[in-house]
């Protein structure tokens, strides 16, 4: 009898909650509808497409921004958009899957690397047809590069559109290995091509100065301890090793041969490298340990004498330094490489690398003019805006010709707010961009850099340097562009790699064992180090790296393929 | 997932509901359906009270374990919940093949008894030293400031305990400065403390939040038992022993069995923001493992087939302690 009153008090309560949440979510739908109906009718009738409109953005490079800087504002006039940016709250990795999860996509996404799931969860519509009609500015910026754009041999299909600039002019390095201005000078301008000579260099300045500024000095300090870890520490060793930019990868440009980067051992040679720094006590020992905010303390107090990282990663660190004066705490790129062998691919163009850009929601009832919008903003119009700014309040026309006002430039080198308050620079990346290099109808620059600008921003201590080495700009002492030849396969690490396949697995698998096994080595006594080593290469092995290996050569293959460039 | 245990602890928590069990256990005088329904009718209001319990519990406990589906399929979300690939137990197979898997559940159950030993520890001494106190002010003031550091989030509380533990950090200086060790020590990349860091770090974090239910139990303990106990001539700690300590003795048990079948979902926001690539190898919980290798990888299923293990495992413990505690003749949950 018990049972019997639970099931029926069960089913009773189970009818009366589903009454009660068709009933709820009835209303929710139907008022909704009614709701797009007269949208979408307005729409009809208004035969501008300039009718204001808010479309909801996530971009998986964002940060917390309103869209009301005067840039935003000429864009919503040119438009009619106004964009709601989302963001990834704490580098948060589970955004896009949780948003498939829930269905409930923003109007654009910038997805990155996680675009193949919205491909696969059907999230994001096909661009194609919407390019053919009325993707005017679009064909114009892509021409033969599009096929790039497309997703793979099996669907050669656009989904994306933007991110990087499709002509790219390589006036600076991205960063690799820098070392303190101070260092170079005090030392009477050295050459550092190599490892050797870097470490030569850290040690006799270190030796002089045990101290900076009252606090220790810092021989080389790396950020291993979050995802910055492949930037200051899986990175480098590539680039010491000369091997192209390939994320996890080194791939033959020939052959689209592709190896999971630390099975080689010229990478291996890099660490054993670091190894010994950190025996000799010239590594610094929070180098794993520390969090992003008390890495750029270091480098910002001047006390860290060289580092491997990315200018955008250290870009605070460097404007507080100019900011206190310190220009000679500022820091030099240097080609170094394990040694004469190999080439630093500093300088390294890898074409327009499509892959990654902004999809529209295939839930979004406003594709068409999400498509606009992007459309707009790789117009020369709204290039030469999210470029350059506002003309008469952050550049003006001299001659003809485009200049940054004084106050807006100098922001612009110091100012860590500054794309951020004005807009200007703010809404280049992710969006569809013409690329530095590029010039508009009448034969200006697009972009407010060239590389005269370029030698022109360097502090003052940094035109010393370099007038001490003969040259104009960093770039002169790297091999040159044109002698590295350009990628025929763009790059790995822009490869949409298909979700839950055994490629991402066992590569996800092997990057959490290296991140661990590899920075275990690097802090081990020196004697352990090849032990260490050669049980992390046993166990890649065991979780069988070789079919991944083999899944990349495969992918990087068809890329190829696909862009005709095999 | 871990449905079952909040079950579990949904039904204890609602004393209308236990109430209403508790009388139908009683043997009916006439086994008759009029006399069911009579007792029904005279605890109408009472069944009523209970209906939005009841409602909660099925829409959020109940029907999302329909999920689980998931775990047999290879899950899509773009399909539905039927039209998916049916793969029997193949990503429970995936799942005991991962070495890593193993490695987590180590960390997991570890961190996690480490956690509940010192957790409960910690919270009934600081419970039973504050309830000596007799200063109100000091004892409110002191309880007030003990249990903020729970209202700080582990994003916070992390970086505080990173900085302090920094090389340069104010623990080292501090041991440097007394002459106690040479050179400073490098507290978050030694693997062999991250357990002791974690469990630290959560005992400063809760002692004071979870001292609260203690307290309160202690304050419910007959005057006339101290009381007594002093016409006998009972010292303070004797009292403390023998009377306080016995009065809240179901609670601890009840509270011991609830915590002891969440053992396993301890979370992974310690883990996650104290850990750093050195001692990756004891800071990867089961969470943070269906989170990377589930979810974060598009693979549902896998993530699910973690769910549903966990939730075994939690039963398996509940059971475990249930059965214990019924055997000393104590407080159970069921």
């Amino acid at each position: 009898m018990k049972k019997k009153l639970s099931i029926y008090t069960l089913s009773l309560l189970f009818i009366l909650g589903a009454m009660i949440m068709t009933a709820c979510s009835d209303d929710s739908s139907s008022s909704s509808s009614s709701d797009d109906q007269s949208d979408s009718t307005n729409e009809n009738d208004d035969s501008a497409s300039k009718e204001p409109i808010t479309l909801s953005f996530f971009s998986a490079d964002g940060e917390e921004k309103n869209f009301d800087d005067p840039v935003a504002q000429k864009i919503t006039e040119a438009t009619g958009v106004t964009l709601e940016i989302d963001y990834p709250v704490g580098g948060n990795d589970e955004t896009i899957p949780l948003m498939i999860a829930s269905g409930d996509y923003p109007d654009m996404i910038y997805a990155k690397g996680d675009i193949g799931k919205l491909i696969e969860a059907g999230g994001v519509i096909k661009l194609d047809d919407l390019i053919e009609e009325k993707g005017d500015n679009l064909k114009a910026m892509y021409g033969d590069q599009i096929d790039r754009l497309r997703r793979d041999v099996d669907d050669p299909s656009i989904y994306t559109v933007g991110t990087y600039g499709v002509e790219g002019a390589y006036w600076s390095t991205s960063g690799t290995f820098q070392v303190q201005l101070d260092v170079l000078r005090e030392l009477g301008y050295p050459e550092i091509n190599t490892l050797e000579e870097y470490e030569a260099a850290i040690t006799e300045y270190k030796e002089k100065y045990p101290e900076i500024d009252g606090q220790k000095t810092l021989g080389l300090s790396l950020l291993g301890s979050d995802w910055r870890w492949l930037i200051t520490v899986g990175n480098p060793a590539g680039f010491a090793a000369g091997i192209p930019d390939d994320g996890q990868w080194a791939i033959n440009d020939d052959t689209g041969e592709a190896t999971y980067k630390f099975l080689k051992p010229e990478v291996k040679e890099y660490f054993k490298w670091l190894n010994g720094l950190n025996a000799k006590g010239l590594l610094d020992p929070e180098s794993f340990t520390q969090t992003y905010d008390t890495y750029i303390s270091k480098l910002s107090s001047g006390r860290v004498l060289s580092v491997a990282d990315q200018d955008w990663d250290i870009a605070d660190a460097d404007k507080a330094l100019v900011a206190d004066g310190k220009e000679n705490r500022t820091y030099a790129p240097l080609p170094v490489t394990i040694d004469d062998e190999y080439k630093s691919q500093g300088l390294k163009d890898y074409g327009f690398a499509g892959g990654w850009g902004i999809a529209i929601s295939s839930t979004s009832e406003n594709q068409e003019r999400a498509f606009e919008f992007l459309d707009w903003m790789a117009s020369e119009e709204a290039q030469i805006l999210v470029n350059w700014g506002v003309e008469g309040e952050n550049y003006d026309i001299v001659d003809g010709k485009r200049v940054m006002q004084e106050d807006d430039r100098e922001r612009m080198n110091n100012d860590a707010n500054y794309a951020k308050e004005t807009g200007v620079g703010y809404y280049i990346y992710p969006f569809p961009q013409w690329g530095n290099g590029a010039v508009d109808s009448n034969g200006q620059s697009i972009t407010p850099n060239s590389e005269q600008d370029i030698i022109d921003n360097f502090n003052e201590v940094e035109k010393e340097v370099l007038a001490e080495y003969g040259m104009d700009n960093w770039i002169e002492w790297f091999p040159k562009t044109e002698e590295l030849g350009v990628s025929q396969h763009g790059t790995a690490a822009n490869y949409t790699i298909e979700p839950g396949s055994d490629l991402q697995i066992i590569q996800q698998k092997a990057d959490d064992l290296t991140e661990q096994r590899i920075t275990q080595a690097i802090l081990s006594e020196p004697e352990e180090f090849d032990a260490a080593w050669d049980s992390m290469l046993k166990e890649l092995e065991e979780m069988n790296i070789e079919a991944a290996n083999e899944a990349m050569t495969k992918l990087t293959q068809d890329t190829m393929e696909l862009w005709g460039t095999k | 997932m871990g449905k079952s245990i909040s079950e579990v602890s949904g039904q204890s928590n609602n004393p209308l509901f236990k109430n209403q069990v508790g009388m139908n256990k009683k043997p009916p005088i006439n086994p008759k359906k009029k006399g069911f329904w009579k007792r029904a009718s005279r605890q109408k209001a009472l069944i009523l009270m209970s209906f939005p319990f009841v409602i909660w519990l099925i829409v959020f406990k109940y029907i999302p374990i329909g999920g689980w589906l998931m775990a047999f399929q290879d899950y899509k979300p773009q399909f539905g919940m039927f039209d998916q690939e049916w793969v029997g137990l193949q990503h429970f197979k995936d799942l005991f093949q991962e070495p890593m898997f193993y490695q987590a559940l180590e960390n997991t159950l570890g961190m996690g008894i480490l956690g509940l030993v010192f957790g409960t520890l910690s919270a009934i001494t600081f419970a039973l030293l504050l309830n000596e106190v007799r200063l109100i002010t000091f004892k409110k003031l002191t309880q007030t400031i003990s249990y903020l550091p729970h209202f700080v989030s582990w994003v916070i509380g992390a970086n505080i305990v990173i900085t302090m533990l920094a090389q340069e950090g104010v623990i080292n200086n501090i041991l440097v400065g007394l002459g106690l060790i040479d050179s400073p020590i490098g507290f978050m990349s030694n693997p062999d403390l991250f357990w002791g860091i974690v469990t630290v770090a959560d005992v400063w974090k809760e002692t004071g939040w979870n001292a609260i239910i203690y307290l309160a139990a202690m304050a419910g303990v007959d005057p006339q038992l101290y009381e007594a106990a002093k016409v006998d001539g009972a010292s303070r700690l004797r009292q403390m022993w023998h009377i306080t300590l016995p009065s809240i003795r179901p609670v601890i048990i009840v509270l011991l069995i609830l915590s002891i079948g969440n053992l396993i979902n301890i979370g992974f926001e310690k883990q996650m923001l104290l850990g750093n690539n050195v001692v990756a190898d004891k800071a990867l919980v089961i969470d943070l493992y269906a989170l990377d290798y589930g979810i974060g990888m598009f693979r549902y299923s896998f993530g699910t087939a973690i769910g549903i293990f966990k939730s075994v495992i939690s039963v398996i413990l509940i059971l475990i302690c249930n059965q214990f505690a019924k055997k000393i003749g104590e407080g159970r949950v069921f």
